[in-house]
């Protein structure tokens, strides 16, 4: 029950770790590159954090996807569910919002908003319901099926701005824009960041306590560490606590997409997720599952990509370098946390 | 003159801060049966760890044959022919017994069907010579844990030690086995092997050993002949000298338990039936009752639907057919602590909670009370002797004695109508041995207290303990006589059900 310590004596320090070991590895690859390191790095800090602009309506902007479908895996893993398919939940929920966001322009700003939102944590629950079914009464594997549920939604979008909900036009393959009323307010004027950003906060902070003072909290962290101790020691009804994960999960995975078209992109199109359902996999396990953990590992992704866009642009180091260094946190993410947790078992392996 | 097979002198090791031998010293002899003994916690495994090759101590010197060596993994250890058999299975559930019996061979060049044709012989004519039976095309997951672990004694016998090192071996084992199994270890010694075991029944060191090594607090303390030992020495050397006051030596096999008054009717079973996770039928059509303030001792041989039986009175598993009728008030050990009975990346308090969190005293609806939990989980720390820092210690970081402690503990605060434990002492010392039949005895001293059911294969416990006595054989129970509750009597009745089921 201790938190922040256990965070800041584990986690924590192999968040920093990575960090740092990703950036020495980085400038080595770089210079390698025939690229100027130090260059690089200014310029893409300065793209992620030099300029207001730069933080709140790219950097931040970036992250709010990232933490709501961070939370999403969170609220799986903890439960000993492997969700990996957030990216198609999310794009369940994207469709879904927009949907309601052209059909719904008759109503006030008021209750289209909630509606947009609704719509997209419902259908992403429902994506995660099949996967869900499969595991609890057929016991097939969650990984492979909310993996290949992934493709199916991306082909769905994709068939929708093509067919069902393509802009008026016929031109271009994406929706027209939704209603005004139907769009999340801008947060910063001037800026591009929007309430949605207030909500992952919430959803952050909801979750944290969620897991702290809850019964169900408490009932989903024993399933995930020990099904068998939950259900033996704690009679604990396992099966429900999988089905409530799943799609508590894809909720949220769901509610990324429907945010991300009532806050930014107000349209559907193709590629909507530059893979956020994929990169939410490290961001929650950089942040050790932990909620509030999240909201800075989800920042820290969010400037990588907005720093890899400055880095193309200002210093003419090819975007790539920027994915490879986010594959390279993930190493050394699972590198370091290997190491502390064989520090932590010899420790108390009598 | 007899030779030195291995000499572990002024053995260190550490793991973090904890040190789990501080110089322990341990001696075999070609052809001798070395039992080696100690509290939970005292080192023995880490002891027979470095002997086995899994563990490299910090401080200290192995020689094997009068030669200082380095052991850096199992694979050196058994090259110079000291085979280890676990305390803990290393099996892999998914294959079948000859494929795990196989992982454990060197690799002979050929055909892997040619090794399998070797090893289903070398092992049935070893199944034949030993007395441990195991069906050997059957997946290793759906054995029962006495099963398995006559696997592994097979598995380290087939590869033909010098020294045979078990870790426990007798634990999930009915008295007729552990009696073949000494006559095996004696043969093996009389071959001119070693064989070095850890025991925590003093009797069955009695029985079996020619030397005896004891350990306390990662130093050995005493290393004697056979013959100039007793069990009260052997207590003495374990728990130390102040302590071997409190702790009543429990005789095993002599004195049983006299039958107390039976209170009220607190849980029924009508002609049950349940299966077993892979769908054998465990419980065949049980009936019996259990009232407040006895102990109702179930013995019988693991794998003849003790685990099903437990399921079903803790209120686990429901029947496929027939009835149970089961209290609110029910608490429950389960026999595996580290799997079943807490969560080891869970700190004392959440392992508490674990039985607390449905209790409306502890939570709404919705929220839980950590305060109160928190109290509870430092009552139980404190009322049973828990040691550990605080309750902010992860259960996984105390010793088994502990972790049994805390789960006995915390079931007693739920278990106001019905405490079911399976196998509650497999494992443990003789102090947290003493501490469980203590506990055990005292809630039912009231007759308004909790009913007990105790099942257990070690039948010793189930007689000393109980104030009545079932034999579950074949999914079946049997009543026993108060005239015929004799060892030799209910351990007739319990092998004669178990053949088929073997």
């Amino acid at each position: 029950m201790r938190w922040p310590e256990r965070v800041m004596g584990g986690p924590l320090a192999v968040a920093t770790g990575a960090v740092l070991l990703t950036a020495m590895l980085g400038a080595v690859l770089l210079w390698a590159g025939g690229y100027d390191p130090l260059a690089a790095a200014r310029a893409a800090a300065l793209g992620a954090f030099g300029t207001r602009d730069a933080l709140l309506s790219i950097t931040l902007v970036r992250s709010v996807p990232l933490i709501l479908t961070g939370l999403a895996i969170a609220v799986a893993f903890r439960a000993g569910v492997w969700n990996v398919g957030a990216e198609g939940q999310l794009y369940a929920g994207a469709v879904a919002a927009v949907w309601v966001g052209l059909e719904g322009g008759s109503l006030p700003a008021l209750l289209l908003v909630p509606a947009v939102l609704g719509a997209a944590g419902v259908a992403g629950a429902l994506w995660a319901l099949a996967p869900a079914l499969m595991k609890l009464r057929l016991g097939v594997g969650e990984v492979i099926t909310t993996l290949l549920m992934n493709f199916v939604a991306i082909y769905l979008a994709a068939y929708m701005v093509h067919g069902p909900l393509q802009e008026p036009r016929g031109v271009f393959p994406q929706t027209g824009p939704i209603a005004e009323g139907a769009r999340l307010p801008v947060l910063v004027p001037g800026t591009r960041l929007h309430v949605g950003v207030v909500l992952a906060l919430v959803a952050a902070a909801g979750l944290s306590w969620l897991f702290r003072r809850t019964r169900i909290g408490f009932q989903m962290r024993a399933v995930g560490a020990s099904s068998d101790a939950a259900r033996i020691a704690g009679r604990i009804d396992t099966r429900k606590v999988v089905l409530i994960a799943f799609l508590g999960s894809g909720a949220l995975a769901g509610l990324a997409g429907g945010v991300q078209v009532a806050g930014v992109t107000y349209a559907l199109y193709e590629g909507l997720s530059p893979g956020w359902g994929y990169t939410a996999i490290a961001v929650a396990l950089l942040a050790a599952l932990n909620p509030i953990g999240v909201l800075a590992t989800a920042v820290l992704f969010g400037a990588l990509e907005a720093g890899a866009a400055a880095m193309q642009r200002d210093a003419g180091v090819p975007a790539v370098w920027a994915v490879a260094a986010q594959s390279l946190v993930i190493l050394a993410v699972l590198a370091l946390d290997r190491v502390r947790h064989r520090a932590g078992s010899e420790a108390s392996g009598v | 003159m007899t030779r030195v097979l291995a000499r572990l002198s002024g053995v260190v090791r550490r793991f973090g801060s904890v040190e789990a031998l501080a110089g322990a010293d341990l001696e075999v002899l070609e052809g001798e049966v070395h039992a080696v003994l100690g509290e939970n916690g005292a080192g023995k495994t880490t002891l027979l760890g470095i002997l086995g090759g899994i563990l490299r101590p910090n401080e200290g010197t192995v020689e094997i044959d009068g030669t200082p060596v380095t052991l850096s993994s199992p694979g050196d250890a058994w090259a110079r022919g000291v085979g280890l058999v676990h305390q803990h299975f290393m099996l892999v559930p998914a294959l079948s017994v000859l494929e795990n019996l196989a992982l454990g061979r060197r690799s002979t060049p050929g055909r892997l069907s040619r090794t399998h044709a070797h090893v289903r012989s070398d092992a049935s004519r070893l199944m034949e010579r030993t007395g441990l039976d195991v069906p050997l095309d059957v997946r290793v997951e759906s054995l029962s844990v006495g099963q398995k672990q006559r696997v592994e004694i097979l598995r380290a016998l087939l590869r033909d030690p010098r020294i045979l090192v078990l870790d426990e071996p007798t634990a999930a084992l009915a008295p007729a086995e552990v009696a073949s199994l000494f006559a095996l270890l004696r043969d093996l010694a009389a071959e001119g092997r070693a064989v070095v075991l850890v025991a925590h029944k003093i009797d069955e060191v009695l029985a079996v050993a020619d030397r005896v090594t004891v350990l306390r607090r990662g130093r050995t303390t005493l290393t004697e002949l056979r013959a100039s030992v007793d069990a009260t020495s052997l207590v003495r050397a374990i728990v130390g000298g102040e302590a071997a006051d409190r702790v009543s030596v429990w005789s095993p096999g002599q004195a049983t338990a006299p039958r107390r008054a039976r209170g009220q009717e607190v849980a029924a079973l009508v002609d049950a039936r349940a299966r077993d996770a892979s769908g054998r039928v465990g419980v065949d059509g049980v009936s019996l009752a259990v009232g407040r303030g006895e102990i109702l001792g179930i013995a019988g041989v693991d794998g003849n639907g003790q685990r099903e039986l437990a399921l079903l009175l803790a209120g686990r598993l429901t029947p496929d057919t027939g009835s149970a009728r089961i209290p609110d008030g029910v608490g429950f050990i389960p026999q595996d602590r580290t799997l079943e009975g807490l969560i080891g990346e869970f700190d004392l308090t959440e392992n508490v909670a674990l039985a607390l969190h449905a209790d409306a005293r502890f939570g709404g609806r919705s929220l839980l009370r950590w305060r109160d939990i928190r109290t509870e989980a430092d009552r139980v720390r404190v009322r049973f002797g828990i040691v550990a820092p605080g309750i902010d210690t992860r259960g996984g970081a105390l010793s088994g004695g502990n972790q049994q402690r805390l789960v006995v503990g915390r079931e007693l605060l739920v278990a106001t109508d019905l405490l079911v434990a399976e196998n509650p002492t497999r494992g443990l010392d003789v102090s947290a041995t003493a501490f469980v039949h203590g506990e055990l005895r005292q809630v039912t001293d009231a007759v308004t207290g909790p009913g007990v059911v105790l099942i257990s294969s070690d039948l010793d416990e189930v007689l000393a303990l109980s104030d009545r006595v079932l034999v579950l054989s074949r999914g079946r129970v049997h009543e026993i006589a108060e005239g015929v509750r004799t060892r030799e009597g209910v351990g007739a009745l319990m092998l004669g059900g178990a053949d088929a089921v073997a």
